[in-house]
């Protein structure tokens, strides 16, 4: 027999009723249910279940951000090492992304883990593996220069107000990923704006070598007066190539588009994320961001010139319409309520990134703001739908 | 009047192109042990019994105590909320148990078998007075007969109210529920009674019933050619008269459509045809668990044992009696119930899951999902046990069980209404439009019974309506 399965079967005693541990029967539950599915049985029609459960279908986005966390983890000690006048070496850049980036995914996992199973062990019921997804998400939105302290706490906000107090997985909606980047972002501006926290500095420097710039693409984009913004970027130093791969100072693991395009097709044909949010907020880029390039004229700010296919290069645009604003649980569930609800916040994010000098990028808050759209979208489609029904009873 | 109206033909079905209907949603199991077509002859049981169990809303009320001698269609026991459902003798002999589940709830009439039988005699139909039969009189004598249970109605699929005429009468041939037996199989040699049987129902519904099949084009359909009047395709529960109401209806009028199955009808011609009190089934055995699947002619309230026969394939085996998905799990010592044609042999899976099986790629895993590799090559036939296959967890809305669901329910949100008590939202969201196939429970990847919260709420409201 297996050894772990040895295990559990001796331990299993002590967390159940009656056992020394049985208040943490759940947090037990849930680490056995990781090696071993539950034992249990149907015992109500029908008599035999699909195979597929919750675990496996959020583990099948936990395998998507993977390669995000390969390629942060690179780009991360990439950045740090142009930033630092350091020879880019593979494996030193491998180490300092790493060394960065490893921390912030333990601090996340124990602190969402911890209040994950402190919720469910007061309120008696199962750890839910959404909780897994979301931690998995946090880090890759965080700059890499932020404090473990404040990666706990935003952590903390974004599982304990993001979703536990609504009841937990399933009852939020909001996405609780985001709503701990949104709260570090407005209680430490400090640490997660600006041009100087996206890039981790090395060998001793505290400022980063003359050829380096430390501003993100979206804030070039923002800050372009005269000329075209891909002009813009190209004088700071970013080719499109570039832009695609994600190669430029920005958060831990969002940037990569290549990888947000790959991720999301992998999704959609696992059916875990639905194309109808990912197609419409692509559509909604394009609608959006071509609406602006024919609204701007002679004297507009380069920004709105900018071509949808360029806005979906940059920031976290690809990021958030290919796992955050995907999250079943805090989109609608409505097929028809899904594309509008991709396509506002795609709307939603050109408006912000080109109108609002305040916000460099928007996905996030969009995304925020179209969750507490997203029950009014479902009532709206549910309530025509049900008008075709014929009723059953007069 | 509107509905006797309506009852003179089945109109709501003309609209439909030479009667062909599809249902393009629903759900193929495809289920390890399909019975083949082949017909074994069961020996004739020592015992057998009228089980009172799994009848639905019926409320037994004994009427024969034990060391009684019965004759086959003597009386056994009735419906308390309804009089006029009586079930009957299968067997002739001498009452040998009785014997009384939780809180005494009757469970079956177990008779000894006397080698030979004694009949209880019932008035016999024949073909040439049905034309001039009074329709009464002959719902009479299907209540008296003790089969007027087997005629049903929708939505809550209680029986037939006699007092009433149906908007339309659906007898369905086929049943795509794994597994239930073929109807060229039970028909074989038996097509005259079933026209016999269908012009009963025509006289009883005020006009011809709908007959359905879902395989006409099946090699072996020379025996179901020419009764059925529609050809239903697609996915389980394509067969469900409910589903095929819910394709067709326009009005609130017609939810009340009655319906048999294919086989009932057989039982209803030959007790008039005959004034006998008909035993006669042909069940399907079959499952993941059950060696040589097949079908078996046996008789009503055969014990199971004796269908099972030493076909279950190892140890561990729950015996599922009336389709895997909407039937229930019976005790092996129990007997073949009034309405069960099927018995599934189904492995129980108790044993937890292998080593981190989340993460294997799954190449045979049975899913409706893509989540697995299997959905690149779809096994032509699953093997699937009882297993639960993972925790209960809240809701996330993958949205399968609308995509599944053949009448076009919201299942995730409707049982939500029904949990927080919203009777009018859940019936405005065809709460009894809902063909309790099960379908969505199956799907469900967080393991929430919405069948059973469906199911529940349906009962609820039809003994509230009273």
């Amino acid at each position: 027999m297996n050894p772990i399965r040895r295990l559990f079967d001796s331990q299993r005693r002590h967390f159940s009723r009656g056992g020394r541990f049985e208040t943490l029967y759940f947090v037990y539950e849930n680490i056995e249910s990781v090696f071993f599915a539950p034992a249990d049985v149907t015992t109500t029609s029908p008599q035999v279940r699909d195979r597929l459960d919750v675990k496996r279908f959020m583990f099948l986005v936990i395998v998507a951000l993977l390669p995000h966390y390969a390629f942060g983890i690179f780009n991360v000690g990439y950045q740090s090492h142009r930033a630092s006048g350091l020879p880019p070496d593979f494996w030193p850049v491998v180490g300092v992304g790493l060394k960065a980036v490893v921390p912030m995914v333990i601090v996340t996992y124990a602190v969402g883990y911890f209040w994950e199973a402190l919720f469910a062990t007061v309120r008696k019921h199962e750890i839910s593996e959404g909780l897994f997804v979301s931690c998995a998400l946090f880090p890759l939105t965080l700059p890499p220069t932020q404090p473990l302290w404040q990666v706990a706490l935003g952590i903390s906000f974004g599982i304990v107000i993001g979703k536990e107090i609504f009841g937990g997985t399933g009852r939020n909606f909001l996405n609780p990923a985001l709503t701990g980047r949104a709260f570090l972002y407005f209680a430490y501006p400090a640490q997660t704006s600006g041009d100087t926290v996206w890039t981790l500095l090395a060998a001793g420097r505290t400022a980063p070598v003359d050829a380096f710039t430390g501003a993100t693409p979206l804030a070039i984009a923002q800050a372009a007066e005269t000329g075209t913004v891909p002009q813009a970027w190209a004088d700071a130093g970013y080719s499109l190539a570039e832009l695609f791969f994600g190669l430029y100072p920005d958060s831990i693991g969002a940037s990569c588009t290549l990888l947000c395009i790959t991720g999301a097709l992998f999704l959609m044909v696992v059916g875990v994320a639905d194309f109808r949010i990912i197609l419409g907020g692509i559509l909604g880029f394009c609608a959006t961001a071509t609406f602006l390039n024919l609204l701007a004229g002679p004297g507009s700010a380069p920004y709105l010139f900018l071509n949808p296919a360029h806005h979906l290069l940059v920031g976290g645009a690809a990021f958030g319409i290919a796992y955050m604003a995907t999250d079943p649980v805090s989109a609608p569930g409505m097929p028809g309520a899904r594309w509008v609800y991709g396509f506002m916040i795609a709307a939603l994010t050109v408006l912000m990134r080109v109108f609002n000098p305040a916000f460099p990028e928007g996905i996030g808050l969009a995304i925020l703001f179209m969750n507490c759209f997203a029950p009014l979208l479902d009532e709206i489609q549910v309530r025509i739908r049900l008008k075709k029904r014929v009723p059953n009873v007069r | 009047m509107q509905r006797r109206a309506f009852g003179e033909a089945p109109r709501i079905l003309r609209q439909t192109t030479m009667g062909v209907i599809h249902l393009k949603k629903g759900y193929d199991l495809r289920l390890a042990g399909r019975p083949g077509p082949d017909l074994e002859e069961l020996p004739r049981p020592p015992r057998v019994a009228a089980v009172a169990e799994r009848l639905g809303f019926v409320k037994p009320r004994l009427a024969a105590k034990v060391g009684e001698r019965v004759s086959i269609g003597s009386l056994l026991f009735t419906d308390k909320r309804r009089p006029e459902l009586q079930f009957r003798s299968p067997g002739g002999g001498t009452v040998c148990a009785v014997n009384f589940g939780p809180r005494r709830r009757l469970q079956e009439v177990v008779i000894e078998l006397d080698p030979e039988e004694r009949h209880e005699p019932f008035e016999r139909i024949a073909a040439a007075e049905l034309e001039s039969i009074d329709r009464k009189r002959l719902i009479e004598c299907i209540i008296a007969g003790g089969l007027w249970a087997l005629i049903r109605e929708l939505p809550f699929r209680d029986a037939a109210r006699p007092g009433t005429v149906p908007p339309v009468l659906y007898v369905g041939l086929d049943n795509l529920e794994p597994f239930h037996p073929l109807p060229e199989v039970y028909l074989a040699g038996r097509r005259s009674l079933m026209e016999f049987g269908l012009r009963v129902l025509a006289r009883i519904a005020g006009a011809p019933p709908v007959v359905t099949a879902c395989r006409a084009d099946a090699a072996d359909a020379g025996t179901v050619n020419g009764l059925a009047s529609h050809t239903v395709r697609g996915n389980y529960p394509a067969h469900d008269p409910g589903v095929l109401l819910y394709r067709t209806k326009t009005t609130p009028e017609q939810n009340h459509a009655w319906f048999i199955a294919g086989q009932d009808v057989l039982l209803i011609a030959e007790l008039l045809q005959t004034g006998r009190y008909p035993i006669e089934r042909v069940v399907s055995l079959g499952g993941p668990a059950a060696a040589n699947p097949r079908h078996l002619r046996t008789r009503i309230g055969a014990p199971l044992a004796a269908l099972a026969g030493g076909r279950a394939l190892g140890g561990g085996i729950r015996w599922v009696t009336g389709g895997v998905l909407t039937g229930a799990a019976a005790s092996r010592e129990s007997f073949l119930g009034l309405f069960e044609k099927s018995l599934v042999l189904l492995p129980e899976g108790r044993e937890p899951g292998s080593f981190l099986g989340w993460m294997l790629p799954g190449a045979a895993a049975p899913s409706y999902s893509r989540t697995f590799l299997s959905a690149l090559r779809r096994p032509a036939e699953r093997a699937m046990d009882c297993s639960r296959h993972g925790g209960l967890r809240a809701c996330i809305q993958c949205n399968f069980c609308p995509q599944v669901c053949p009448v076009d329910i919201l299942p995730q949100l409707t049982y939500k209404a029904i949990l927080a008590g919203e009777v009018e939202e859940a019936l405005a969201h065809g709460l009894l439009d809902c063909v309790e196939c099960g379908l969505c429970s199956l799907v469900c990847p967080s393991k929430i019974e919405l069948l059973q919260t469906l199911s529940e709420a349906r009962a609820r409201f039809y003994e509230e309506m009273g």
